[in-house]
């Protein structure tokens, strides 16, 4: 009977470590495909003619002859919606003042919806703004436009609830000049656009333009990975030698216990309250540069993965057998070169392996380097300018863009984007992790 | 040998120093932000070498930054507070306004809501909680969802200066949101939610109401009509140098393209004197 119920229990246990790791599996797969799959459409999209005529402005990348071969093409299409706003142009002038008033807004909304499906009006000055001397770019969001010129949202309000309705524009101008317009975008938007499977690896690399409207994440890649890096560089020499004193030199007592419980204290601070440390310390009171900088953001950063470092690197050298050390003591070496020449190299997996899962940690961490290095708009910073200028970063500026930016719906590529490639970058620093400690271990043994 | 290392320590140094006069730090408001985004990015294309920096972290932040002198510019949405002014003159930083454009805010609500328009005082009993249903002031029988701004924004000080009264306290079951982007998410997903945010956030997906039969537009703020109007302000220490980048970047408000920018982007110019 007693065996019976172990067994169940046994049985139970192993259930219900399967389904823990079944649910997480399944979480992770819901968090990170469509962060993947939507990701990706910021790498591999359905580029239209504005996309190359962007790229060919902007990036001075393609090529100007086909350019101009492929727009003569799709001017061909555009030429009739063009026609048909300047021929209801004149009319509206010569209608009666009350149809007028009622055409008129209308007529700027169509007008105002072809100028941002197509780019700028030929013939019109063009605009200030650089979002909005092309077309759409992605095929996706250009039949978006089209669909908000060729409909109208209106709201039908009753009192059991109000509802969305989609009106025809074209209904409202049936039998004016205008009526083609409409045919026009709704029949050959496709020739209008010539959307091409078209694959922009440099978004990676790329910088952004216009705020994000067009370009890559060059800068906040960038930024990411001097921010990271930087706090490696800090952390980690102060991380391993707290450890060797903690674990080699202290004698166990309360001053040793107090300390060890302020490392652990420190890794239970909530990420926010490092950011306003950081900002109240180091860049108000040290001043080590004169506003943000990746300096200032990267000290912050490494006092947050500090604990971290502290303990993955305690861990590794408690686990050095004994008699390593006592073998070189036997030898006759010192304690400083029994631990740099024994325990240190013997721990080297272990700290390694808690070095690289802090820095993807670093590398992800938003709160820390907003009041610290975190900029919305910036160029790319020179490695030279690391100790005074603040960088952008992609966890910051993804929840800028998420949130704060003017117009972010239009910008979900870009999000999703910066999402793929934050978590990218992470997964590849914990496999980098995985490898690094299998191939030391394995040169360790040999 | 040795002189030709010293000479390019000498140019190095030089080329650093050169470097000191390409770079601005902008800080602050969240409605400012696009223009100085805009005009930022606008400069920086004409060019090249110039980093100029835009950091979209409230009002509030914009003021401690330019007293503690970590921006070259603070963009606020409103002007300095007594306060800030007196920590300012107490550290020496001597605070020099210049207003960039005019905006106005506009009071948003879900495109479902069959409210039309609000007057001053009607928002003002949905802020403090004395109204909390829409059929209160004409609409269907929904609950108030009251959204806003949060207390470091200038945008949040305007609203409490020109709508509320500077007594008046928020019903604390309003929602407190960080930006002008967050406020419109909100209205945008939300059904009977209300809210407000500067002209440059408000597009089609929102229902902008009139105020006191006004609608938010920039001929009723250069008309001085729309009730709920400000001025946006860039401030700097002391007047810029003149040719310096940060003269430069503020004179752009007043030229042409400038003025087209700030249109663009849904703001309303400084009107032509």
């Amino acid at each position: 009977m007693r065996l019976k119920l172990r067994k169940l229990m046994d049985h139970a246990l192993t259930a219900g470590g399967y389904l823990a790791i079944g649910g997480m599996a399944l979480f992770l797969l819901w968090v990170l495909v469509p962060v993947f799959t939507k990701g990706f459409g910021a790498y591999v999209f359905r580029g239209t003619v504005e996309h190359r005529r962007m790229m060919l402005g902007e990036f001075n990348r393609g090529d100007l002859a086909r350019l101009r071969a492929e727009l003569a093409e799709v001017w061909r299409a555009r030429e009739p919606v063009y026609r048909a706003v300047a021929a209801f142009e004149r009319e509206l002038d010569a209608m009666p003042a009350a149809r007028r008033k009622a055409l008129r807004s209308a007529f700027r909304e169509v007008r105002e919806g072809v100028a941002v499906l197509l780019g700028p009006e030929p013939g019109v000055p063009l605009p200030a703004l650089t979002r909005r001397l092309y077309g759409q770019t992605r095929w996706e969001q250009a039949r978006e436009k089209a669909a908000d010129i060729l409909f109208e949202e209106t709201w039908e309000y009753s009192d059991a609830g109000s509802r969305r309705v989609l009106v025809p524009r074209a209904e409202q101008f049936e039998g004016t000049a205008l009526a083609p317009v409409f045919d026009s975008v709704e029949r050959d938007l496709a020739a209008m656009m010539r959307p091409r499977l078209t694959v922009y690896p440099r978004f990676l690399t790329d910088r952004s333009i216009d705020a994000h409207f067009f370009g890559g994440i060059g800068p906040e890649v960038l930024g990411t990975l001097y921010l990271s890096l930087g706090a490696m560089l800090v952390a980690v020499p102060l991380g391993i030698v707290a450890a060797v004193y903690f674990q080699e030199y202290a004698k166990e007592g309360p001053s040793v216990a107090f300390l060890r419980s302020c490392v652990n204290t420190l890794a239970g601070v909530p990420s926010v309250v490092f950011g306003l440390f950081g900002l109240a310390f180091f860049i108000n009171t040290l001043r080590v540069s004169p506003g943000k900088s990746v300096l200032a953001g990267a000290l912050t950063l490494a006092l947050l993965v500090l604990p971290t470092v502290i303990r993955a690197s305690e861990e590794a050298i408690a686990a050095v057998p004994r008699a390593f050390k006592e073998g070189a003591m036997a030898l006759g070496a010192g304690r400083f070169r029994t631990v740099a020449t024994v325990i240190l190299p013997a721990a080297l997996p272990g700290i390694l392996t808690g070095i690289v899962i802090s820095m993807g940690r670093a590398a992800g961490e938003t709160a820390p380097i907003i009041f610290t290095a975190a900029v919305s708009v910036g160029q790319m910073v020179k490695p030279s300018e690391v100790l005074s200028q603040p960088t952008p970063a992609l966890s910051w500026n993804l929840y800028n863009l998420c949130t704060e930016h003017e117009a972010v719906e239009e910008l979900r590529h870009v999000q999703f984007g910066m999402a793929a490639t934050l978590v990218l970058i992470v997964l590849a620093l914990n496999l980098a992790a995985i490898l690094l400690r299998a191939r030391v271990a394995r040169r360790l043994k040999g | 040998m040795k002189q030709s290392v010293l000479m390019s320590v000498v140019l190095g140094l030089s080329v650093m120093a050169a470097h000191a006069q390409d770079k601005l730090v902008m800080d602050g408001s969240t409605t400012v932000g696009p223009i100085a985004k805009a005009f930022a990015e606008t400069y920086m294309r004409q060019n090249p070498g110039v980093n100029i920096t835009v950091s979209e972290s409230g009002s509030g932040n914009g003021a401690k930054a330019l007293l503690n002198g970590t921006c070259d510019i603070a963009n606020l949405s409103r002007h300095l507070k007594e306060s800030e002014k007196k920590a300012m003159s107490e550290k020496g930083v001597k605070p020099v306004a210049h207003v960039v454009a005019f905006d106005a805010l506009p009071v948003i609500v879900h495109p479902s809501n069959r409210v039309k328009g609000l007057t001053i005082d009607q928002i003002r009993d949905i802020y403090t909680g004395k109204i909390t249903n829409w059929k209160e002031v004409g609409g269907g029988d929904q609950r108030i969802v009251v959204i806003s701004r949060d207390t470091n924004s200038g945008t949040f000080e305007t609203f409490k200066e020109l709508v509320l009264g500077n007594d008046s306290k928020i019903v604390a079951s309003a929602e407190y949101t960080g930006s002008n982007g967050g406020v419109r998410q909100r209205v945008q997903m939300t059904k009977g939610s209300i809210g407000y945010a500067g002209l440059g956030f408000v597009d089609r997906s929102v229902k902008a109401l009139d105020v006191n039969g006004v609608a938010p537009s920039a001929e009723s703020v250069v008309a001085k009509q729309y009730p709920i109007s400000r001025e946006l302000f860039m401030f700097t220490n002391g007047e810029p140098v003149s040719d310096s980048l940060a003269a430069k970047l503020l004179s752009m408000s007043r030229t042409e393209k400038g003025r087209e920018i700030i249109e663009e982007i849904g703001y309303v110019p400084v009107p032509e004197k």
